[in-house]
């Protein structure tokens, strides 16, 4: 009788513990999600009511170009930035771990820096460091190509330079993470490897880089997710210009729900979105325990 | 006790003074004008308030473009909106296609002390629907107009005996004044805003509509021959830069600089630029004589890139407006229009035609010269995706700045505008 009552007391407690949690999650997150997947399947405006269409946006998100150039685009700047921007950090990381001191940590906070700048400021700083008159990196375009380059009016530049920013915006994270990781190698590991007369280019295959393993694959598939949602950059700095060279998922849900108002259509792509995102996700963490099981 | 008496006939005589507080009439009002147009409205709505202890208007301005006509529909929707609000006659058909414009009916009008009769017509008719019911009320006619640096032309055939710009009929004699300033000395002879929407837009619609071409007509984008017409203002303006004349990539401010500062010959700017000149000769900064005229007639025929402020009522989902809250805001739009000379010190030319043909309005320079476009104001394409921060407006930065920069040939750039904004259409 008394554990029963203790039971149900606990309960009580874990129940009015979490309650706050699930009131807000349920207001903020849930409620808008149910209804976004609703409203996906009406021709309803941004707000107000719509009529039932069925499949009917999805149909056309098929039939849509834009979509598909989206998608592309989605697709090129993940290969802009996943993998180069874990690269860098993991190199970033390894110079900065051999650092100590108070010189280590004023390396971090150097390279950490940008990451605590709000997206408008460092598209504010690098379009003005691009501007094609008064640039101060047009010179160096100057110098490799011969003369300034536009690069966020540019096809073929504009997504490069995109990828640029982003990854100088928030590299620092991935190397505060690749930081920690390192820190978790033992020491040890280290003095075996070097007793036995391995050099640091072994010591960095064999002890450290499947060390690191579940450090990169987290890394690996935060990027992939938060770089599947660009949206921001490409917003301040080129528009989704031109030709639509860097018009993305994101941009397209922007602008079909807040500038024509379909706000069916813009749930449906949105949701679409939400699936890529969590398959191609999924997808690549699975692949990467696979490699680090290895 | 004389302290507890006086207290006592105060809050006596405050609760008799309240209802005449309550009686006076608020009326939200909502506007995207900054700079030197918001400096001017907020002194007109001073003015207002100050001559009307009835009513008071409490004035917010809120960001342009997207974000402001997001807010209205938004707003509009749950029934927080304003009272009035300004509106681009471009953005109409999208407005009424989100529901959110009340309509302005002739009683409305009467209250106001206006008539549909008192406007240029096509305001009225931009401000209209198909069947002709008013949903907005024309304060301004504000377009592109060319600006002139008389110092390049000096002694040539483009200035005529009182130093006005004369002698531009046709294309050929715009490049040749072109190739003259350059010639002259000017980095930039043609300087418009080549890597922004706006200023890539008005002159590309400028060029399509002086060639009788149409950008939406029924429901198709760029019908019939309007895709070569489209191909042709885009062809002419990549040989603009070809040659040198116009500077490539320059944003908004720094194509204002280029004339400013005496790089430019000639500026395809707003008329909303008219009181940064007249400042700036005022104050004796410019360094050289200036002058801005109607867009000449460079192709077929006169048109000239149009666009209105305008105010309208928000039809409120859920509230409808109290007659008496509903005669303030026609007061006050009625007031406005009276009233809309020292507007036109921002360079616009007032919609209210019994302003815009008064004798003061007639002696305002350079307004006065330019105001003949009126009369051939070419508005924006009546349709759900014209108009202001639209997928056309998305479509000059997209495809026609970067086609004019020789990122793409203009037939190819006037065929993917079509297919682009067809699609935006469906």
């Amino acid at each position: 009788m008394a554990t029963h009552y203790n039971r149900r007391k606990h309960l009580a407690i874990a129940f009015s513990l979490v309650a706050p949690f699930v009131f807000f999650f349920c207001l903020v997150f849930l409620w808008p999600a149910i209804r976004v997947v609703e409203l996906s399947f009406t021709n309803g405006p941004l707000i107000g009511e719509g009529e039932w269409v069925g499949l009917e946006n999805y149909r056309r998100i098929l039939t849509d170009n834009l979509f598909y150039t989206s998608l592309k685009n989605n697709g090129y700047f993940i290969l802009l930035t996943v993998v180069p921007t874990t690269v860098l950090a993991l190199t970033i990381a390894l110079l900065v771990n051999r650092l100590s001191g108070r010189l280590q940590a004023a390396m971090l906070a150097l390279f950490f820096l940008p990451y605590i700048l709000p997206v408008s400021v460092v598209t504010m700083i690098w379009t003005w460091m691009l501007d094609f008159q008064f640039g101060i990196l047009q010179p160096a375009f100057a110098f490799f190509t011969g003369k300034p380059v536009p690069v966020f009016k540019d096809p073929y530049w504009v997504m490069p330079m995109v990828a640029v920013v982003t990854i100088w915006w928030t590299n620092g994270f991935n190397v505060l993470l690749f930081i920690a990781g390192l820190r978790n190698v033992p020491q040890e590991l280290y003095e075996a490897a070097a007793l036995d007369g391995a050099n640091s280019r072994q010591q960095f295959r064999r002890v450290t880089w499947p060390l690191l393993w579940p450090v990169t694959a987290l890394v690996l598939t935060l990027q992939l997710i938060l770089q599947l949602k660009i949206f921001d950059q490409v917003y301040l700095m080129s528009e989704g210009g031109p030709f639509n060279s860097s018009y993305v998922l994101l941009l397209m849900v922007y602008r079909e729900a807040f500038q024509l108002n379909h706000g069916g259509y813009a749930s449906a792509i949105a949701l679409v979105l939400f699936v890529v995102i969590m398959v191609v996700s999924v997808l690549q963490f699975q692949v990467l325990k696979v490699r680090g099981a290895r | 006790m004389r302290l507890m008496k006086t207290l006592l006939a105060a809050s006596v005589a405050s609760i008799i003074a309240l209802p005449a507080f309550a009686q006076q009439q608020e009326v939200i009002w909502w506007d995207f004008l900054a700079g030197g147009d918001g400096v001017r409205m907020k002194a007109l709505i001073n003015r207002f308030n100050e001559e009307h202890p009835d009513i008071k208007i409490t004035g917010t301005t809120l960001e342009w473009g997207v974000p402001y006509y997001t807010k209205v529909r938004t707003s509009a929707a749950v029934g927080q909106g304003p009272d009035v609000m300004t509106y681009h006659l471009s953005r109409m058909p999208i407005g009424r296609s989100e529901g959110v414009l009340s309509e302005i009916t002739d009683e409305d009008l009467e209250t106001a002390g206006l008539s549909r009769d008192d406007f240029f017509e096509r305001a009225i008719n931009a401000a209209s629907d198909d069947n002709g019911a008013l949903y907005a009320v024309p304060f301004d006619i504000h377009s592109i107009v060319l600006y002139y640096n008389k110092s390049y032309l000096e002694g040539s055939e483009f200035l005529d005996e009182n130093g006005n710009l004369t002698g531009i009929d046709s294309l050929e004699d715009f490049e040749r004044a072109l190739a003259l300033a350059k010639e002259n000395g000017s980095a930039a002879p043609v300087s418009y805003a080549t890597g922004d929407d706006g200023g890539v837009y008005r002159v590309f619609f400028t060029l399509l509509k002086q060639q009788g071409g149409d950008l939406i007509k029924d429901g198709e984008v760029l019908p019939g021959d309007s895709l070569d017409k489209a191909a042709k203002a885009i062809e002419i303006m990549t040989n603009w830069t070809e040659k040198g004349w116009q500077p490539e990539q320059a944003e908004y401010e720094a194509s204002v600089a280029l004339f400013t500062s005496g790089k430019s010959a000639f500026h395809l700017n707003g008329v909303w630029e008219v009181p940064t000149m007249v400042d700036l000769a005022e104050t004796g900064k410019l360094g050289f004589e200036w002058g801005a005229v109607q867009v000449p007639k460079l192709m077929d025929q006169q048109a000239t890139w149009a666009d209105s402020h305008a105010f309208a009522i928000p039809q409120q989902t859920g509230k409808e407006m109290p007659a008496e809250k509903r005669q303030a805001v026609m007061t006050v739009i009625g007031w406005m229009e009276k009233n809309s000379l020292s507007w036109a010190t921002a360079g616009h030319i007032p919609a209210y035609k019994p302003v815009a043909d008064s004798e003061e309005f007639g002696a305002m320079e350079p307004n006065a010269t330019y105001s003949s476009l009126a009369d051939t104001a070419a508005y924006d394409p009546r349709s759900e995706i014209a108009g202001v921060a639209s997928p056309v407006y998305d479509a000059a930065i997209n495809i026609v700045s970067p086609a004019i920069h020789g990122y793409l040939d203009p037939q190819a750039a006037a065929e993917q505008i079509k297919s682009e904004l067809q699609s935006k259409l469906r």
